[in-house]
C-alpha cells in the first residue's frame, strides 16, 4: 500500500522528468548533468554543494520560460522532482559510502539487536494504557520502510508516517481516557521503543542522508521536530545504560551479556559446524575465567565467617539471577537446557551446536 | 494528568503536510522556534496546551501531536508571531538529548514548579546549559508554574526573580491550571523578539 503523499511524490517526479525531456529544458538538463559529474566524494562537502545547487536551480526555474507564470507550488513540485532525480543519481556515491558510516550503521544495528532481546516498554516507563501492539507494529513497519527509498523526501516521509502513527495512538488514548494529550514525555519513549523494535537498516546513514540532502527549506518546523526526535532516539540507543532503562547497571550488563550469548548461539547454530565449535570454545573460556572470580569454592563451610557468608549470599543471588535470565534466554531459543548443560559437562562443544541447531531448525 | 478537560475540537488532519510551505518571515509576520525545558512534572506540556488551546482558532492548522505545537499570536503593533513550540521530555535519562532540541531555538522557556525547590535547581542547570551551548541571542524566560498551589509554595518568587535578573531572563509565575499569566508569558516573549530591520 502506498501512502497518498508517496503517490503525490511520484506525480511530482514524473512531471519533472516530462519537463526535462522538452527541448526547451535542454540547457537546464545540461546543468544538472554537469553538476552530477562534478561532485567530490565527501558527504559533508557534497551536502553543502547539493544544497547550493538546489538553490541555484530554484532561481533558474523561476526565470525559465518553461515555468513562466508558474505558481509557487508548481516551482516547488519541480524542485521536489529535482531533488529526487539528483539524489537517486547520487545515491550510491553518497549513501553509507564511507567506511565510517558503514561501521556506524553496523554498530547501531548490532546494539539494537541486543536491546531487542530484553528491552520492554516498562524499561522506558511507557504507561500501560499506551501499550498497543497493533499501532506499534504499524509504526515499526513505517519506520522500516526508510531504507526502501532513495530520495531524501521519501525517506523523511517514512519517519513522518511512523511519528504520525504514534501521535494518533496518543491522541486516541487521551480522548478515550479523558487524559491530557501527552507531550514529548510520552512520545519520545515510544519512538525509542519503536526504533528498537524496528532496527531500521542503516539507521545512521539514513538519518545523515536526510539531514544533508533534503532541501534545507523543507527541513523546518514539524518535519524538523520529528526528525530531531528520531535522531535523539538513535543517540539514546547508542548511549543507553542501566540508568536510562530504569535498572541497575549490573543488571543491564547482565542483560547485554545474555543477549550477546543468545546472538552467539543463534549465529553459531546458523554457521558451519566448524565455525560454531570455535565460538562455543570461546564461550567456555569465558565461563572458566569467571569461575576464578568466585571465591570460597574450595573453602570449608565451617571456616566461613559471618561476613564471608554474607558475601557468599550476595554471590549466590547473583548466580541465581544470571542463571534465571540465561535459561529464559535459552528457552526463547528453544534449546533444551539440560542437554546444553550435559554437553558442556562432557566438554564436547560441537554437541551444543548440534542441539542448538536441532532446537532452532 | 489533568491540567485540562477537553481537547481542541478539530485537529484530525494528521501530521502537518511535509510540503508545508515555510512561508517566508517578513517584518510583520515573525516565526519563532521555542523550546521548553524543565524537570519532569513541572507542567511544561500543560503550559503549551493551555496557550494553544486558550486561543484555539479552528482555522489554524493545529496538528495532532501534543509535543510539537504551533500557535500564532497577534500583537498590538499588528505584527504576528508564529510560535513553533518544541516540547522536550523532562526525565533525567533524556537530559543528554536536549542540545538536539534547543539548537537553533530563538527562545527557551525554562520551567520549575513553585512547590519544589529541587525543580528550581534543575531549572538553574538548564539555564547554565543554555548559556553555555545555546545561541547568544536566545530569549530566555524563567517560569515558576503551579502558582495556584501557593499554600504549598517552597520557592519564593523574590529569589526566583533575583536569579532571573542576574541571568538576563524574564521571569513570571504561571498556572497552567487556572491559565494565569500563560498568555502574558508568550506575549512578553513575542515583544522581546528582535524585529527584522526593514530594508533601507
Ligand atoms: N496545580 C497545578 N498542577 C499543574 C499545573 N501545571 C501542570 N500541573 C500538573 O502537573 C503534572 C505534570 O504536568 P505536565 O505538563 O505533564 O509536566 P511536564 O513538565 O510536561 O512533565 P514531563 O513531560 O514529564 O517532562 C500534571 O498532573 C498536571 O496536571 C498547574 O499550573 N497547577
Ligand atoms: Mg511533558
Amino acid at each position: 500500500m502506498e501512502s497518498p503523499s508517496l503517490a503525490a511524490s511520484r506525480v511530482d517526479f514524473y512531471g519533472f522528468l516530462d519537463r526535462m525531456r522538452r527541448p526547451a529544458a535542454a540547457g537546464l538538463f545540461r546543468s544538472i548533468k554537469s553538476f552530477l559529474a562534478s561532485l567530490s566524494l565527501d558527504a559533508e562537502e557534497d551536502g553543502a554543494r547539493v544544497q547550493a545547487f538546489y538553490a541555484a536551480m530554484e532561481a533558474a526555474f523561476r526565470e525559465h520560460p518553461l515555468w513562466a507564470n508558474a505558481t509557487h507550488q508548481e516551482i516547488d513540485h519541480a524542485l521536489e522532482g529535482l531533488e529526487k532525480y539528483v539524489m537517486t543519481k547520487l545515491f550510491d556515491r553518497t549513501f553509507a559510502a564511507s567506511p565510517e558510516d558503514a561501521a556506524a550503521d553496523a554498530e547501531v544495528s548490532e546494539r539494537i539487536g541486543l536491546l531487542q532481546r530484553f528491552v520492554r516498554p516498562q524499561h522506558l516507563d511507557i504507561p500501560k494504557v499506551l501499550h498497543n501492539e497493533a499501532s506499534w507494529l504499524l509504526a515499526v513497519k513505517e519506520l522500516q520502510k526508510i531504507n526502501s527509498f532513495k530520495s531524501p523526501r521519501d525517506k523523511l516521509l517514512c519517519v513522518m508516517s511512523c511519528c504520525q502513527v504514534i501521535n494518533n495512538l496518543l491522541l486516541n488514548v487521551s480522548m478515550s481516557n479523558d487524559r491530557t494529550p501527552s507531550g514529548a514525555d510520552e512520545f519520545l519513549p515510544i519512538l525509542i521503543y519503536i526504533t528498537i523494535k524496528a532496527n531500521p537498516p542503516h539507521l545512521h546513514s539514513n538519518l545523515k542522508f536526510v539531514q544533508l540532502f533534503r532541501r534545507e527549506t523543507k527541513l523546518v518546523s514539524e518535519v524538523e521536530y520529528y526528525l530531531t526526535n528520531l535522531i535523539s532516539a538513535k543517540m539514546f540507543i547508542v548511549n543507553v545504560d542501566g540508568r536510562s532503562l530504569s535498572m541497575e547497571e549490573n543488571e543491564f550488563q547482565m542483560h547485554m551479556e545474555t543477549a550477546k550469548l543468545g546472538t552467539q548461539i543463534c549465529a553459531a547454530s546458523l554457521s558451519s559446524p566448524q565455525g560454531s565449535a570455535t565460538s562455543t570454545r570461546g564461550l567456555q573460556k569465558q565461563t572458566d575465567t569467571q569461575g576464578s572470580r568466585f571465591p570460597f569454592m574450595d573453602s570449608e563451610t565451617e571456616s566461613l565467617t559471618a561476613a564471608e557468608l554474607k558475601q557468599l549470599h550476595g554471590l549466590y543471588r547473583q548466580v541465581v539471577t544470571r542463571y534465571a535470565s540465561l535459561s529464559k534466554a535459552l528457552r526463547k531459543l528453544f534449546i533444551d537446557e539440560d542437554q546444553l548443560l550435559a554437553s558442556v559437562d562432557d566438554d564436547s562443544s560441537t554437541d551444543v551446536k548440534m542441539l542448538a541447531r536441532d532446537g532452532i531448525g | 494528568m489533568g491540567c485540562s478537560s477537553s481537547l481542541p475540537a478539530s485537529n484530525a488532519g494528521g501530521i502537518g503536510n511535509i510540503n508545508n510551505d515555510n512561508s517566508a518571515t517578513d517584518s510583520k509576520n515573525l516565526k519563532l522556534k521555542l523550546v521548553l525545558l524543565g524537570d519532569s512534572g513541572v507542567g511544561k506540556s500543560c503550559i503549551v496546551l493551555r496557550f494553544v488551546r486558550g486561543q484555539f482558532d479552528p482555522t489554524s492548522k493545529v496538528t495532532v501531536g501534543a509535543s510539537f505545537l504551533s500557535q500564532v499570536l497577534a500583537l498590538e503593533d499588528s505584527t504576528t508571531v508564529k510560535f513553533e513550540i518544541w516540547d522536550t521530555a523532562g526525565q533525567e535519562r533524556y537530559a543528554a538529548l536536549a542540545p538536539l532540541y534547543y539548537r537553533g531555538a530563538g527562545a527557551a522557556i525554562v520551567v520549575y514548579d513553585i512547590t519544589s525547590e529541587e525543580s528550581l535547581n534543575k531549572a538553574q542547570y538548564w539555564v547554565k546549559e543554555l548559556q553555555k551551548h545555546g545561541s547568544q541571542d536566545m530569549i530566555m524566560a524563567l517560569v515558576g508554574n503551579k502558582a495556584d498551589l501557593h499554600e504549598k509554595r517552597t520557592v519564593s518568587s523574590q529569589d526566583a526573580q533575583e536569579y532571573a535578573d542576574r541571568n538576563n531572563m524574564f521571569f513570571v509565575e504561571t498556572s497552567a491550571k487556572t491559565a494565569d499569566n500563560i498568555n502574558q508569558l508568550f506575549e512578553e516573549i513575542a515583544k522581546r523578539l528582535p524585529r527584522p530591520t526593514p530594508p533601507s
